[in-house]
């Protein structure tokens, strides 16, 4: 065998296993009756926030937890739990993707990614569409 | 109708102008490609021609597009967007390519610019080079025509009026001739996003997307090369354009990096978003591709791979492109475009450059042939048919079993094989590893593309996953995957070993000699830095206290330094200090020290603000209680007036001031010094007091000083207790600095933190607001109020407090009468309030109201410092017991800290980087005066 046929094979096998590797690291996006199939499952849920409901902020307790409601696009709600400080302009957006997992019967997000209409919407002249931000 | 103050001219002026760029463009890929096929002075004086018409009205564009911002001419949909009236001028840059037109538009500029260029420059290749740059230009042209054919629309231009695009037509306000002045929105335009307001938006996008624009060259000269079958000799003048564009292109990325680092919230310089690695991958490619070509130099070999590394460098440039404007990326990341229609166009230019690669690969005539059939033929069927996912697919497949037949098939095989001990022999090796690197990042990133190449077969995949029921293959066939969770540590997990073997290659390459190596003589050359290396790592494993699991990140640290060392070395005792041919050495050092910074700086990267002790009222909950999973309290919260322990230093929340748009939130830093105890000192561990036996200087932990120091006390009141402060083994000392990050508050946009950093010469203090009261306007020491119509009897429970609503007073009498007159009375409600923490501690408040008659007028509140608490009465009613109270807590914020250790490593490396590539091509430009 030829040393460059040696080369060849490790390459390729490199190349597979970080094929493999990168489709077995990555979540999945699923709808809420999903997520709740397989509890303590890590997922990604998109959604909106349910504005009607409070969201529950109280850095004095923890300045590390948000507590809301999600509507996904299937329109089932569920708390959500958010490890994160509450964001900014929270109530604004329009939209919300977030990471995490069932566990008893809420919503564990570690992570979240938020969409806020960052444009004007008054009058139906000008439109414009909004823009994603990871919530850090 | 002529409507009133709208500039139509400029109008007019821009989309002839757009389409004459397109139409010079044209012109000159036709007959500079005519030119290469009959060589005829005649066709390459037409291409320029074209070229410079075509020059000419990308520059008359960007002239009039500035003319546009600057005098605010908001009829234009782009103007609108992109800027308004208050934004500083000097911004006015950042607008033109904020926006996916300008963006274009910048592109095409620097491609413009190397083509004018390369035609006073490139000599014989002209023809060939020019042929290949002016039909990229032709696509990019494409790009902001904004022209309609049938119903399709072609690009979109930045020459649009509002009233003429699509959703607009047919409105009522499209119809009035005055609607600039009668409709309020065209009075100014919605601006530059604040976020975007600083001078890294400035720098950064066109030494980015000049670094972008050199790949072409490079491309360009390989496919020149294979078309006339000149298989080396087009890489003596690539070489050059290749490292200048290593140097511009990695300078660009870094600047991305530094501008998140000191402008962004993102915690970090690098956060392996989509965007951030679509410009990495190209920059990884074109080193491998660079590097390759000075073997080629040499000797004859390697040379399928330095094409295929070359050619893929701008490929994935055009593929980064799709990627971040034709909207697949969705909501996977944070800064792409939103696409507008961009997918098809994008779409057709990769493909189209990837089959003209795939071509000039093939040498067989009749392979050429069959290819291009091929390609028609999925065309026509993936558009006529709709089945373009299946069309896509199938062209991939066969370009890349194409590429199989012309690594077969064409003459890239050298004789003899290199030797394991020769310079050529690694040189490849590290390309290889480049190129997986690169494309293991190209693999994670295009997740969204998977799910758009997966979505006609899922019906079919579904099946597949019920009869093996398999859950991944369910989620494939949903065609919902998503990126992983943790980017971070995924990205981290793959690329440490490639960085490993990239940075052992830079440390011992020089080192080896072409063709073969004396083994011990490079032994030799190499023990020097190999111990250094290992002295400085054994060093830095001390000192950041890496430990043995880590044995990943100790291998990198070691590899980085010794290859910082190594070259070094090489600088000294080979070349004997002659600078002349130090550029391969200084950008080594440099890529290394950035490695060793990232390395440093992300891996030992400290949450300072993470607080676990307990705070003024009462323990944290932890959150870890709730999931395991859950980071508990990254941020610290800090009431104001206070001063609290943050890593080496304390810090006191000072107070707010607003400065325009921003709020600044002064945060004053003190060293934390030894605390001094007296005899008779008393303090509080737990719930247990200690007195001080005698004087003394505290350890680092009570339970040191404990047996020698303290007694504890057996008598004391509860009052005792909460008068006593906490044992600490330090105290704030004199004041080192004053850090102020801030908000900016924009109601269009919405508000933005932006960090404040401090820096020493060894690490950096990062520190941003995640949570503060917002209000400029409110000068009180309070945050906003919670509001609560009880009864009297009622108890509420706050985060810090139990309320009793205990009882309710009017008082009427001589002396409300003589303080407010006769119409007023007074309406009191006694409030007991214990501490939510601590059972036995009881506070009194006592807010009033003024009523006059049933109408409450003023109120006065009461405050309890020790529980940080304000009291308001706005109403209270006697006959029935209801009341309505505000309760304030005092104003904090929410802070997040974050120590770098080593990030000035990480600069230097940057700047040592850049300044060797430049040294290396000054160096080639200077020693061969013609090129080419």
């Amino acid at each position: 065998m030829k040393r460059s046929h040696i080369i060849a094979l490790i390459v390729i096998a490199a190349a597979v296993a970080a094929l493999v590797g990168t489709l077995t690291d990555n979540t999945t996006f699923v709808d809420l009756a999903q997520a709740f199939a397989s509890p303590g499952k890590e997922f990604r849920v998109k959604g909106t926030l349910d504005k009607a409901d409070p969201i529950i902020y109280e850095p004095i307790v923890n300045a590390n937890l948000t507590e809301f409601t999600l509507v996904d696009d299937q329109g089932k709600r569920c708390r959500v739990k958010l490890a994160k400080a509450k964001p900014y302009d929270f109530e604004r957006s329009e939209s919300i993707v977030l990471t995490g997992r069932v566990v008893n019967d809420e919503f564990h997000a570690s992570d979240m990614l938020m969409k806020c209409p960052s444009k004007y919407t008054e009058g139906n002249e000008l439109k414009a569409e909004g823009e994603w931000t990871r919530v850090q | 109708m002529t409507y009133l103050g709208e500039h139509t001219w400029a109008s007019t002026l821009g989309h002839f102008l757009t389409s004459l760029s397109f139409a010079g463009a044209l012109l000159a890929t036709a007959a500079f490609a005519l030119g290469t096929a009959r060589p005829d002075a005649g066709w390459t004086r037409l291409g320029r021609l074209g070229f410079r018409a075509h020059a000419t009205a990308v520059l008359g564009i960007v002239v009039l597009l500035f003319i546009m911002l600057f005098n605010h001419w908001f009829e234009f949909d782009y103007v609108w967007k992109h800027s308004n009236r208050e934004m500083p001028m000097r911004y006015i840059l950042s607008c033109f390519w904020e926006g996916q037109e300008g963006s274009f538009l910048l592109w095409t500029f620097w491609h413009m610019v190397i083509g004018l260029v390369l035609i006073r420059k490139a000599g014989e290749w002209e023809a060939p080079v020019l042929a290949v740059v002016s039909l990229v230009q032709v696509f990019l042209a494409t790009m902001v025509l904004g022209v309609f054919v049938g119903d399709v629309r072609i690009g979109s231009s930045p020459f649009m009026l509002i009233r003429e695009l699509p959703e607009n037509l047919g409105l009522p306000w499209t119809g009035l001739e005055d609607y600039l002045t009668r409709i309020p929105q065209f009075a100014d335009g919605r601006g530059l996003n604040p976020l975007l307001q600083n001078y890294w938006m400035v720098i950064h996008p066109p030494t980015l997307f000049l670094g972008f624009a050199t790949t072409l060259v490079p491309f360009a000269y390989a496919i020149a090369g294979l078309w006339t079958k000149r298989m080396r000799e087009w890489m003596a003048p690539a070489l050059p354009w290749t490292f200048f564009g290593v140097m511009v292109l990695g300078t660009g990325i870094l600047m991305g990096g530094a501008w998140a680092y000191e402008a962004l919230s993102f915690g970090g310089f690098w956060a392996w978003d989509p965007v951030e690695n679509a410009s990495l991958v190209p920059w990884l490619t074109l080193v491998g591709a660079g590097h390759l070509m000075m073997v080629n130099k040499r000797k004859e070999t390697s040379l399928f791979t330095t094409m295929l590394l070359t050619l893929t460098t701008f490929l994935l440039v055009l593929y980064s492109t799709f990627l971040t404007r034709s909207g697949v990326l969705g909501d996977t990341s944070v800064h792409s475009f939103t696409g507008e229609g961009m997918l098809p166009g994008l779409l057709l230019f990769m493909l189209v450059f990837v089959a003209m690669s795939t071509t000039a690969m093939l040498t067989r005539l009749s392979d050429r042939r069959y290819y291009a059939l091929l390609c028609v033929a999925l065309l026509v069927i993936g558009v006529g048919l709709q089945v373009q996912v299946a069309a896509i697919l199938l062209f991939t497949l066969c370009s890349l079993v194409m590429l199989w037949v012309a690594y077969r098939t064409g003459p890239w095989h050298a004789a003899e094989e290199e030797k394991l001990a020769s310079r050529e022999f690694w040189l490849f090796i590290g390309s290889l590893v480049l190129l997986l690197s690169a494309a293991q990042i190209t693999f994670s990133t295009s997740v969204p593309v998977f799910n758009l190449l997966l979505e006609p077969f899922t019906s079919r995949l579904g099946g597949l996953a019920e009869q093996w029921n398999s859950d991944w293959l369910r989620n494939v066939a949903g065609a919902k995957l998503a990126p992983p969770a943790d980017a971070k540590a995924h990205y981290v997990k793959w690329q440490v070993p490639f960085a490993f073997i990239i940075a052992m290659l830079v440390a011992v390459g020089q080192y080896l000699r072409w063709k073969d190596s004396d083994m011990q003589k490079f032994r030799r050359d190499l023990l020097r830095a190999v111990v250094v290396a290992a002295l400085l790592t054994a060093l830095g494993v001390w000192l950041l206290q890496y430990k043995l699991v880590e044995l990943d990140l100790i291998a990198l640290f070691f590899a980085t330094v010794f290859a910082a060392a190594a070259n070094v070395d090489y600088l000294i005792k080979v070349l004997k200090g002659k600078w002349d041919h130090a550029g391969a050495s200084v950008a080594h050092v440099g890529f290394a020290l950035v490695l060793l910074g990232a390395l440093i700086s992300t891996s030992r990267q400290q949450e300072i603000s993470r607080n676990l002790t307990q705070r003024v009222s009462g323990p944290v909950m932890d959150l870890r209680h709730l999931n395991e999973q859950f980071d508990n309290n990254t941020d610290v919260l800090l009431y104001k007036g206070d001063t609290v322990r943050l890593g080496e230093h304390y810090v006191t929340y000072v107070g707010r001031r607003a400065d325009g748009v921003n709020l600044h939130y002064r945060t004053d830093y003190m060293k934390a010094e030894p605390r001094h105890y007296s005899s008779g000192d008393t303090v509080r561990i737990r719930s247990s007091l200690f007195r001080a036996k005698e004087a003394h200087t505290a350890s680092v932990d009570f339970l040191l000083d404990q047996a020698n120091y303290w007694e504890p006390l057996e008598n004391y009141s509860r009052r005792d207790l909460w008068h006593s402060p906490h044992w600490s083994a330090t105290r704030p000392g004199t004041k080192a600095f004053t850090l102020e990050p801030f908000v900016q508050l924009n109601p269009r946009f919405g508000n933005v933190p932006e960090p404040s950093t401090r820096h020493w010469l060894h690490r950096d203090l990062y520190t941003h607001v995640r949570y503060a009261k917002l209000d400029a306007a409110d000068s009180t020491d309070h945050m906003p109020e919670r509001t609560f119509e009880k009864q009297i009897g009622d108890t509420i429970v706050t985060p810090t407090s139990v309320v009793v609503l205990d009882s309710l007073m009017v008082v009427k009498d001589a002396r409300t009468d003589s303080m407010l007159g006769s119409a007023f009375h007074v309406r009191m409600v006694r409030l007991r309030v214990r501490d939510l923490y601590d059972a036995e501690r009881w506070f009194e408040a006592r807010p009033v109201v003024i009523y006059r008659g049933t109408e409450p007028v003023a109120g006065k509140g009461f405050e309890i410092p020790e529980l940080r608490a304000k009291y308001d009465l706005a109403t209270a009613d006697p006959e029935t017991g209801k009341v309505g109270l505000h309760i304030s807590d005092g104003e904090f914020l929410v802070l997040q800290a974050i120590v770098f250790p080593g990030i000035n490593i990480l600069w230097i490396g940057c700047v040592l980087l850049a300044l060797g590539t430049f040294m290396a091509v000054r160096q080639r430009l200077t020693s061969k005066p013609s090129r080419g």
